[in-house]
């Protein structure tokens, strides 16, 4: 009897299974992991209607925060593998072994596409006695301690913008901590920090409107929305190992997940990233458009892990050796 | 002249006028039920309204946010559940005076003073908004972590008939609200290793459990009483009782904007600071607060829904979000192509004026619903308490699991409402607690944040304080509560200056 009803079962598993061909057969759900309004929200609200176009198929979205993303990321990763859980995130899940975060990271999913970058950069009060990386770094060294700049946690950007500059030369800023760079950026003009380093697009309206200037960019080549400001490779050639680095927008699969499924949504966001309207937004927004899949998508990402990874571990605030991980050190070029 | 037709975008168009009276509409519901969130309820219309023109979208958006943190008043007033934190100042007089059958009337009441409150914060956008903003913008750390002092003395108020109980209560919410990840160092906190934890325990499911679940665990004990009957003759209030109360509203309102337009607070925290205000300042209310004084209903209401127009200030002003719905609002502007920054002003003067003029026109929608429909409402709550208890049960589940879509949130709301009921059997107030668990982050961030940022160095803080005429009145603020509302102390001046 039980026997019969195994393989009923069975029979019944292998008529349940879904024939990849015809995917998308029903709606997919979109797990955003940070809160509604943010950065990784706008973008992928931005983006899903051009890849429910493409798809013929609508996504739902939810927003799952907690734990730096984590949450999110075991959410996705305890779904099944069949292209209907998609995760929508940005850069963190790749600190989380090293900072004893989690042990799921992007190395477990598969990328769909890694829609674009930001590009960090310093931005300081209109009166500040500096007005360039270099003066900046002269005017910390004669006032130690002096000069207050925001934090938005280890593992986050200005941790690990900080320590690519620690790697260079050592600096006694007052580190005053902030839940993320929007608080950050006004504490800056209400004059409790001097300066912020944060992701271009975050403070580039406020550029705009003079209240607060650029004095560096954390890149290798100059920018065309600040112009002028030189890269930080001019002062400081070491960093050239780092660069470029950003945080980014991804989205990505549990891995596992078949093969016709996961062309067929890079196919997608592929196209979906490409549009027009979405392209200006995110330029607009500061960002650089990267639409990266497969194989080029993973090497970015190894090389995110790798170069933050040792920056964190090397500012001693690291759980974790990333040699635990087997996670390379960044090669020098 | 400019300005005016811009003002008038949204009322000549039907169509817009349409969609901004649905929004509000749609807004008293998703306020009403706990758990559904305007932030959330906003954040799905960007994706749903991706392909409308930006004026449609952001006409349906404004009413939701008018409507929704007005509708928070019904379930709390109704049934004890607040819809949303800004609606916890609201059931303390609120629910006490539907238990002696004049929800009607209180529902009616909240309704015209949540419309002064709404026009006063829209006049202060209108005239003001630089000017505020720039104020906003002078608050420092220190000074946040004082407002947040300020708001733990209210515990003074709510504490009922004992003060250390209240304490007692508080302090238990203070430490409920230091669970989760160190907001700072995000070194785990009372976690014990799940990263369920990390967040902390949300608010609103301590606020569900605490009201309405434990609300109606201590009704079971009163099944056998004959229901309230609800007088719902009169519903609107008088125009006398309006322009009695009308001075402590405008007062109210002005704390409600100023709380709004301050980026690191909101309505809930407006609400509950103007409560305070309307107990020090009403020296003969009719009924004692805490059990249906209309001044406290008054306070909370017209201050939450001035807090709307508060926290426009500084994100069209300067794009910087005054609460999480504005930021909300902000994501809304980019997709639609727009740079909600601190260049609106300038590059869009008419999205300025448009906004304006669609606030207007929703609190005057949430006049026209918030008056309809009272009667259906108050007599809700004359069902038989059989049905109405299982449906709170019901509707606290579904509040509590759509806070975040997760499970983990009913655990704790079932929690704390069994906490709340044996809280409320030995006389412990509950609003202390959920007045701690609101407040505690905000003292605790700033007050870290303060003295780091003065390099740890107690001296430099309070030369700080000092040197700031902003910091100065709050300290003296704080102060003077302190002196004049603790007995010990007072009757210490009292003998000096009877010597």
């Amino acid at each position: 009897m039980i026997n019969k009803i195994k393989s009923t079962l069975a029979i019944l598993s292998i008529a349940a299974s879904p024939v990849f061909a015809d995917y998308p057969e029903k709606d997919i759900q979109g797990i955003i992991q940070w809160g509604a309004g943010g950065s990784t929200d706008t973008v992928m609200r931005s983006i899903a209607p051009h890849v429910e176009d493409e798809l013929g198929t609508d996504i739902v979205m939810i927003n799952r925060t907690g734990g730096v993303g984590a949450i999110a990321t075991k959410y996705v990763y305890a779904q099944k593998a069949d292209g209907y859980t998609l995760l929508m995130g940005a850069e963190n899940p790749q600190m989380y072994k090293v900072l004893g975060l989690g042990e799921i990271d992007y190395g477990d999913m598969v990328p769909i596409s890694i829609l674009a970058r930001g590009t960090p950069i310093f931005v300081a009060q209109n009166d500040a006695p500096y007005n360039n990386m270099r003066e900046f770094v002269e005017y910390v060294q004669q006032n130690p301690g002096e000069v207050r700049t925001g934090m938005t946690g280890n593992g986050g950007l200005t941790s690990i913008v900080l320590a690519m500059l620690d790697s260079q030369v050592k600096l006694d800023l007052t580190r005053v901590p902030y839940n993320g760079d929007g608080p950050a950026l006004t504490a800056l003009q209400s004059g409790t920090i001097d300066v912020m380093s944060t992701v271009l697009g975050a403070a580039i309206d406020h550029v705009r409107a003079g209240r607060m200037k650029v004095i560096g960019l954390m890149d290798n080549s100059e920018n065309a929305l600040v112009p002028g400001v030189e890269p930080i490779t001019e002062d400081f050639p070491g960093l050239s190992n780092y660069l470029p680095w950003g945080p980014f927008f991804g989205v990505f699969v549990k891995q596992g997940t078949p093969e016709e499924a996961v062309i067929k949504l890079q196919d997608a966001f592929r196209k979906a990233a490409t549009n027009e309207d979405f392209v200006n937004i995110m330029t607009n927004r500061g960002y650089t458009m990267m639409n990266l899949s497969g194989d080029e998508a993973s090497s970015f990402l190894d090389k995110y892990k790798s170069v933050s990874s040792w920056l964190v571990y090397d500012a001693g605030y690291a759980k974790h050796s990333p040699a635990d991980f087997d996670i390379p050190r960044p090669e020098s070029n | 002249m400019e300005s005016l037709q811009f003002f008038a975008t949204s009322w000549l168009s039907p169509d817009l006028m349409l969609l901004t009276a649905l929004g509000t509409f749609l807004g008293i519901y998703v306020g009403a039920i706990p758990g559904l969130s305007v932030t959330m309820a906003v954040s799905i219309l960007i994706s749903f309204t991706f392909a409308w023109d930006i004026n449609n979208a952001l006409c349906l958006m404004v009413g939701i946010y008018m409507g929704g943190v007005y509708g928070g008043s019904r379930t709390a007033i109704l049934l004890n559940i607040p819809g949303a934190p800004a609606a916890i100042a609201t059931a303390l007089d609120g629910y006490p005076l539907a238990k002696k059958g004049m929800a009607g009337q209180a529902i009616g009441l909240s309704t015209v003073m949540s419309v002064v409150g709404g026009f006063v914060g829209i006049f202060v956008l209108a005239v003001a908004a630089p000017l505020v903003s720039d104020f906003a913008l002078a608050f420092q750390p220190r000074d946040y972590m004082m407002l947040g002092i300020l708001g733990i003395m209210l515990v003074g108020s709510l504490s009922g008939e004992s003060l250390a109980k209240g304490m007692f209560a508080g302090a238990l919410g203070m430490l409920i609200g230091t669970v989760g990840l160190d907001p700072l160092t995000a070194e785990e906190r009372f976690t014990f290793g799940h990263v369920e934890l990390w967040e902390g325990i949300h608010p609103v499911a301590v606020m569900i459990g605490l009201f309405g679940l434990a609300e109606s665990l201590e009704q079971l004990h009163h099944l056998d009483k004959a229901i309230i009957k609800q007088k719902v003759s009169r519903i609107v209030p008088s125009w006398k009782d309006v322009k009695r109360f009308l001075p402590l509203s405008l007062q109210t309102s002005s704390i409600g904007v100023i709380i709004g337009a301050l980026p690191g607070t909101g309505g809930e925290i407006a609400a509950l600071m103007a409560y305070d205000h309307a107990k020090r300042v009403s020296k003969k209310p009719e009924v004692p607060f805490g059990q249906g004084a209309k001044e406290g209903l008054i306070a909370a209401e017209s201050s939450n829904n001035a807090a709307v127009g508060g926290a426009f200030i500084p994100m069209l002003t300067l794009g910087i979000p005054g609460d999480a719905v504005t930021a909300v609002f902000i994501g809304a502007l980019f997709i639609h192509g727009l740079n909600p920054g601190p260049l609106l002003l300038e590059t869009k003067p008419d999205m300025f004026w448009f906004m304006v003029g669609t606030l207007t026109m929703a609190n005057i929608f949430l006049l026209i619903f918030g008056l309809t429909g009272i009667k259906i409402f108050s007599k809700l709550i004359q069902c038989p308490k059989g049905i109405l208890i299982p449906v709170i049960f019901v509707l606290s589940i579904v509040g509590a699991y759509s806070i975040n879509n997760s499970v983990a949130d009913i655990w704790w709301m079932l929690g704390f409402g069994v906490l709340g009921y044996f809280m409320k059997l030995y006389g412990y107030q509950v609003g202390p607690v959920i007045l701690g668990v609101i407040l505690s982050r905000l003292i605790d961030e700033n007050w870290r944040r303060a003295i780091i940022a003065e390099r740890e160095d107690l001296g430099a803080f309070f030369a700080g304080i000092f040197a700031s005429p902003l910091s100065l009145i709050l300290l003296s603020a704080i102060m003077l509560i302190l002196l004049s509302k603790v007995s010990f102390i007072k009757e210490w001046v009292g003998r000096i200056a009877r010597s």
